[in-house]
């Protein structure tokens, strides 16, 4: 088919070559140009008859997507035999690539296997349409209820941080007549912002009391709630500039208090906000990422260095800031790009920074990626390495810094050993490795040779001599997307629950700790059983007696990251009792509706165990 | 007729052996039958008399006479210039089409792509589907080649402005302009000032051109006739009593009623409301009375209205759905929905705590006490009421259904060209109506039961009679799909809308259309008349919400603002706020007290479109739903308004 252009009446046509290679599959050999291109002129002509007509059929199903049982109605109405074999429910998928100067669109057809298709037996019968009511607006004012749209839409929030001035009216004031203001804008040339108020009902009100004392308090179960209304409750964008000022002032004090736990529940509630899909938090990231970046590099959080794992905050808080890095990044505001300059400027004095912040700079530059840990991180190692041998090797052996050198030394292998197994070609000689990267070598020459014989590469247990043994830290969430029965939450219905029945045992120094996770579903019953991709993870961890008891505490703490959107729950599992398909009004209308919902499926949740962080308090 | 023209009716009427048809038109014709041999032509010359596009114009002189008409247009004053304008499109596609026909593909190619894209933006879709027709036998088919080939273009012209015309059209005897002018457009002269572009563009874009002024100058019977039996109603008390003898007395009382308006002035009935007995209606039953006065009772708890009170809405999503809904109607009294799906099924759920139960067996009902007062209630078996139930016997989607006001009856119209009765008691198909050829967009009972009206593919709309295998009325004239239907709160008139970008006003009585609108620039999908009658709300595919004036069939207004089709449109009960609501998942509120007291207060020219009232100023507010487009609205008897949705969960 030839290129289409806008604004061609004429569109595409047949070319005469589709004609002949058409021709050929139907056994006619050599189709004479003549014929092609007659018979090309005239399969346009019909075709794109039919699809007008189809186009009718489409716009009478109140739909916007032409599907394929429109196509065959057009071709009944000019009596012509449907195409039978092609009929979908759902509009295909057009997929498109380019290259070589060509464009095209073509359907994805996946392959089926057939031995799936023949063991199961009954495939999965078509879920019944269902009747859901809820109120649209009261008295014209439209509650803030799950079912109905965000009151700012995300996009409107986007539009309005990137271009203030070009905010539209508000919607109330829409109606009126706003000639006044009009004239004198055209008049003016300096353009005022609209004072606006923020003033918060009394129930938002509470609301803030009762979310911020459970971010912070010592009550594990409430403080899940509480973020997980954070990191789903669609009507949030009017307190948001409130909590802000509340995790960044938390952040100021807490840290000179030497507050670690505090300052890990309040990243929690950063790491909410960022999760939550109706909040767009660029207006107050200038903000948010010095609190985050205190989290990673600040000098001491804690009073007791040596024993607490103020590392996991760093590693966390390193975590939110390449999200943020990730979702916020424009050509604009060069958000990576100011980070990662400031994780350098920390690289580039390493030896005068303190241990604990390299830590912290290292960390954050990595999760930036491999590519800015390449850059970065792998021409400062032989100084890195200088700085940290005389902490683990040397004569003056200060516990803390002990600690400290070990983690970096940890880090930087991990980070940097599937690097260097990439960039580096298979001969691994010790000494080569020992002149380029110093200190190091040794340990990275062994991680390396480790990872080329390992098919995982991710998981690298380095033997050293601080005795500290982590598994990796790569976070062991599981996701369980429902694999095509639920139509209506293919992305955004995620139930990340954690159900650690825990085996500890105490043997000599130190203590193994079993976790077993198993993805669960609180509410859609249906949908473990159809989920084919139930599997049972056991992580094993070792974790020495002496800094381990923490770190052991911190993994618990980010795996109990309970994450669902109760709107997606509540319009697709349609067997749970949840959902009635009479369809009486909805008779109460709060506009924490969600919230109680999540107390209720929070009830079902067995509360965390062992990991109470309450005691670092 | 020239003898041409008959001569080829004849050849027609021999080929299918119409011998008694062929020696009347002889007759009349005064034809001799050696008359026979003389216009004895090849069968190919019949379409090419009928279609009057053949020509032995030179094919190099149209685009240059195309140029010529331009500049023409161009360099005249601007007061004539717009007006003048109007006929540049016209004269482009015939051009074009008879370059075609004349076999001079390349020529007519070479023309629409030089002057295609600068027609008026609202042309170009109708461009590109002429743009198909590139050989003579693409013209056969062609819905909107027909269009043009066997309908004259209709341009409403100043009588200056045309006499301008007449006199370049002299000067110049372009022979090519000047058979397509004579032939294929029709001027509809009137005396005074040529429009401005803002007018022309706002009637402007149907398929056939403007409407005339004759098309919309008959009377029409807009108002609302006072409820026959308002007497018995207003005192509940004495219902009972007349329910013994109501046969005989309540009659002649009813006739009464309806006839006095006239010239009882305390009645205050409606001027232009139509005489009672003008279509004739079935008599009322004892249980539509009740409902009657079910209904006056609710409506009298009802709140009006308007920009400082706005309504409640409860939406109704359905589940599941995405792709398979192709419509949905809920009943007059709010107690029912309907939901019509692609795969041919009808669901009827109830929206109240009442279930819907079936009707008792035949042997149950024989123990039934007939003389019972709640007889209706006992016909009807307890134990099988359910939320929801399913009506199967369709072959094709289910493009619209419609409840009979006295929720016994469910109609329904698919793609399989038949409209079915279904029966809410015995939950069967009662009746199927087969008169349509092709598959029917739309059906609707009448507000007073007994009639309903559907709008088919087949370019006609139809009146029917429950009892009644064939229709009763026919109304033809649309140039394309009649997409939807809608009847008139008074049950005289129903309105059109159609794909050709007209909506028709037709009186059930005579068949007849009274009023024919023009101003839409694509497709029309709702249609809404005003409580009072008078105005009609009509939207589509361009996302416009146009409100026309049915007592001169004017545009009053343009209410702009949705981004994608507007499928469903709702007055509330009050009639003070119209509803719009479609696929962009948007509702809107219009304050319609505000714009018809803009639009009486300014003096009305008969026959002048008065200045169209566009923007947003009688937008009240706005609402959104959660990815779930809006396919119907309905106000209940208080004023609360009820809305379907589909959620769309692939959008997420």
């Amino acid at each position: 088919m030839s290129k289409i252009s806008d604004n061609d009446l004429y569109g595409t046509n047949f070319s005469i070559e589709s004609m002949k290679v058409i021709a050929e599959s139907i056994g006619i050999g050599n189709l004479a140009d003549d014929a092609a291109k007659e018979l090309a002129d005239d399969v346009s002509y019909r075709v794109k008859h039919i699809i007008q007509d189809a186009a009718k059929f489409m716009n009478h199903a109140k739909r916007t997507k032409l599907i394929q049982s429109d196509i065959d109605s057009a071709l009944k109405v000019k009596n012509i035999e449907p195409q039978y074999g092609f009929q979908s429910a759902e509009p295909l998928p057009f997929r498109f690539a380019s290259g070589g100067g060509r464009e095209l669109h073509f359907i994805e057809e996946k392959e089926v296997d057939l031995n799936d298709l023949l063991q199961n037996l009954n495939p999965k019968a078509p879920l019944e349409c269902a009747l859901r009511s809820h109120w649209l607006f009261i008295d014209g004012v439209q509650p803030t209820i799950p079912e109905n749209p965000p009151p700012v839409a995300k996009t409107t929030q986007k539009l309005e941080s990137v271009d203030p001035i070009n905010k539209k009216p508000a919607k109330e004031t829409s109606g009126k007549p706003t000639t006044g203001k009009q004239k004198l804008r055209n008049v003016e040339t300096v353009q005022i912002k609209q004072l606006a108020t923020h003033e918060l009902s009394v129930e938002q009100q509470l609301y803030y009391k009762e979310i911020t004392e459970a971010c912070v308090g010592s009550d594990e179960g409430r403080r899940a709630e509480a973020l997980q209304s954070l990191s789903s409750d669609p009507g949030l964008h009017e307190m948001l500039p409130r909590m802000c000022t509340f995790i960044i002032e938390g952040v100021r004090v807490n840290v000179v208090q030497n507050n670690l736990a505090i300052l890990i529940y309040l990243m929690r509630m950063v790491k909410a906000l960022l999760d939550n899909q109706s909040l767009y938090l660029e207006k107050y990231l200038h903000e948010l990422i010095p609190s985050v970046t205190t989290c990673i590099v600040s000098k001491q959080f804690c009073n007791r260095p040596d024993q607490d794992n103020h590392w996991a905050l760093r590693d966390f808080a390193s975590r939110l800031m390449s999200q943020i890095c990730k979702n916020f990044n424009t050509s604009t505001n060069n958000i990576q790009t100011r980070v990662t300059r400031m994780f350098c400027n920390a690289l580039n004095q390493a030896d005068k920074v303190p241990l604990s912040s390299l830590y912290g700079a290292l960390q954050g530059l990595s999760e930036l990626g491999t590519e800015v840990a390449r850059i970065f991180i792998l021409p400062k190692i032989k100084v890195i390495g200088a700085r940290i041998e005389s902490h683990l090797e040397g004569s003056l052996i200060s516990n803390i810094d002990k600690t400290a050198s070990g983690h970096i030394k940890q880090l930087l292998i991990k980070v940097l050993a599937p690097i260097l197994k990439t960039i580096r070609d298979p001969p691994d000689n010790l000494e080569e490795y020992k002149q380029e990267y110093g200190y190091l070598g040794i340990a990275l020459h062994n991680a390396v040779i480790k990872a080329r014989t390992q098919p995982n590469p991710v998981t690298t247990v380095p033997s050293n001599i601080s005795g500290t043994i982590t598994s990796s830290s790569s976070i062991t969430r599981t996701v369980t997307t429902p694999t095509g029965i639920i139509q209506q939450n293919s992305n955004t219905g995620r139930t990340i629950v954690m159900n650690p029945p825990r085996v500890s045992t105490q043997q000599g120094n130190q203590k193994f700790v079993f976790v077993t996770q198993r993805p669960q579903t609180p509410i859609g019953a249906s949908q473990s059983q159809t989920n084919t991709s139930t599997q049972q993870n056991t992580v094993v961890k070792f974790v020495s007696n002496a800094a381990g008891q923490t770190q052991q505490k911190l993994t618990g703490q980010q795996k109990l990251v309970v994450v669902s959107n109760p709107m997606q729950t509540n319009f697709s599992t349609q067997s749970s009792g949840l959902m009635s398909p009479t369809s009486q009004p909805p008779a109460m209308l709060i506009s924490k509706s969600s919230f109680a919902l999540q107390q209720q499926q929070s009830q079902q949740l067995q509360p965390p165990t062992v990991d109470d962080l309450s005691h670092l308090a | 007729m020239d003898k041409g023209q008959i001569a080829a009716v004849l050849q027609i009427l021999k080929r299918y052996n119409l011998k008694g048809t062929e020696e009347l038109l002889r007759k009349e014709a005064s034809l001799e039958d050696n008359a026979d041999e003389d216009v004895l032509q090849p069968d190919s010359s019949v379409s090419s008399v009928l279609t009057g596009y053949k020509s032995d114009g030179d094919p190099e002189t149209y685009e240059a006479s195309y140029m010529e008409l331009k500049h023409f247009v161009e360099g005249t004053l601007d007061i004539y210039k717009h007006e003048l304008g109007t006929i540049l499109y016209p004269v482009f596609v015939h051009m074009y089409l008879e370059l075609v026909y004349n076999g001079h593909t390349e020529k007519a190619v070479a023309l629409m792509k030089k002057f295609g894209p600068e027609q008026d933006s609202y042309y170009q879709d109708d461009l590109k589907k002429l743009a198909l027709v590139m050989k003579p036998d693409h013209m056969n088919g062609n819905e909107l080649a027909d269009t043009f080939k066997s309908n004259q273009f209709i341009i409403r012209i100043s009588r200056d402005t045309l006499s301008l015309l007449k006199r370049h059209l002299n000067d110049k005897k372009a022979s090519v302009l000047l058979n397509i002018i004579q032939e294929h457009l029709y001027f509809d002269m009137y005396e005074g000032v040529a429009r401005n572009k803002k007018q022309i563009d706002a009637t402007s874009g149907a398929i056939g051109g403007e409407a005339k002024r004759q098309d919309n100058k008959t009377k029409v019977y807009y108002g609302i006739p006072k409820l026959p039996d308002i007497q018995s109603l207003s005192a509940p008390v004495e219902e009972e009593e007349e329910v013994g003898d109501q046969d005989n007395p309540d009659k002649p009382k009813k006739k009464k009623a309806k006839k006095d308006p006239l010239f009882s002035k305390k009645t205050k009935s409606d001027p232009n409301a139509p005489p009672a007995d003008r279509i004739p209606v079935p008599e009322l039953k004892d249980n539509d009375k009740l409902e009657k006065v079910k209904a006056l009772r609710e409506a009298s708890k009802r709140i009006v209205l308007g920009p400082e009170l706005l309504p409640s809405c409860c939406c109704y999503t359905l589940l599941n759905a995405n792709y398979s809904v192709c419509c949905a109607e809920v009943s007059e009294d709010s107690s029912m929905l309907a939901v019509g799906f692609n795969d041919s099924i009808i669901k009827v759920f109830t929206l109240v705590p009442q279930k819907l139960k079936a009707m008792k067996s035949a042997e149950q009902l024989e123990e039934v006490n007939i003389e019972a007062e709640d007889v209706l209630v006992r016909m009807m078996d307890e134990r099988s009421g359910e939320t929801s139930r399913k009506l199967c016997g369709h072959g094709g989607a289910v493009y619209s259904v419609s409840f009979s006001p006295d929720r016994a009856l469910l109609l329904s119209c698919s793609e399989d060209t038949t409209i079915r009765l279904w029966s809410l008691q015995i939950w069967t198909c009662l009746v199927v109506y087969k008169g349509h050829m092709f598959p029917v967009w739309d059906v609707k009972f009448s507000p007073l039961g007994y009639y309903f009206a559907s709008a088919s593919y087949d370019r006609t709309a139809r009146l029917w009679a429950t009892d009644h295998y064939q229709p009763l009325r026919l109304f033809t004239g649309h140039f394309s799909d009649v997409n939807c239907i809608q009847f008139h709160p008074n049950s005289n008139y129903v309105a059109t809308g159609s794909s050709d970008r007209r909506v028709c006003l037709w009186d059930c009585a005579t068949g007849n259309h009274v009023r024919l609108m023009t101003g839409h620039k694509s497709p029309i999908h709702a249609l809404a008349f005003s409580v009072c009658g008078r105005f009609l709300a009509s939207s589509g595919t361009d996302s416009g919400v146009l409100i026309w004036d049915l007592s001169h069939g004017h545009l009053i207004a343009q209410l702009m603002g949705h981004e994608r089709a507007v499928h469903c449109l709702a007055f509330s009960r009050c009639g003070n706020v119209l509803v719009s609501a479609g696929l962009d998942c948007s509702m809107k509120i219009w304050d319609f007290t505000k714009l018809t007291e803009d639009a009486s207060s300014e003096e009305v020219n008969v026959s002048h479109n008065p200045d169209v009232k566009i923007g947003t100023e009688y937008l009240i507010r706005d609402f959104a739903t959660k990815n779930s487009p809006l396919i119907n609205l309905h106000f209940t008897r208080r004023n609360l308004l009820l809305a379907v949705a589909i959620f769309d969960g692939t959008n997420v």
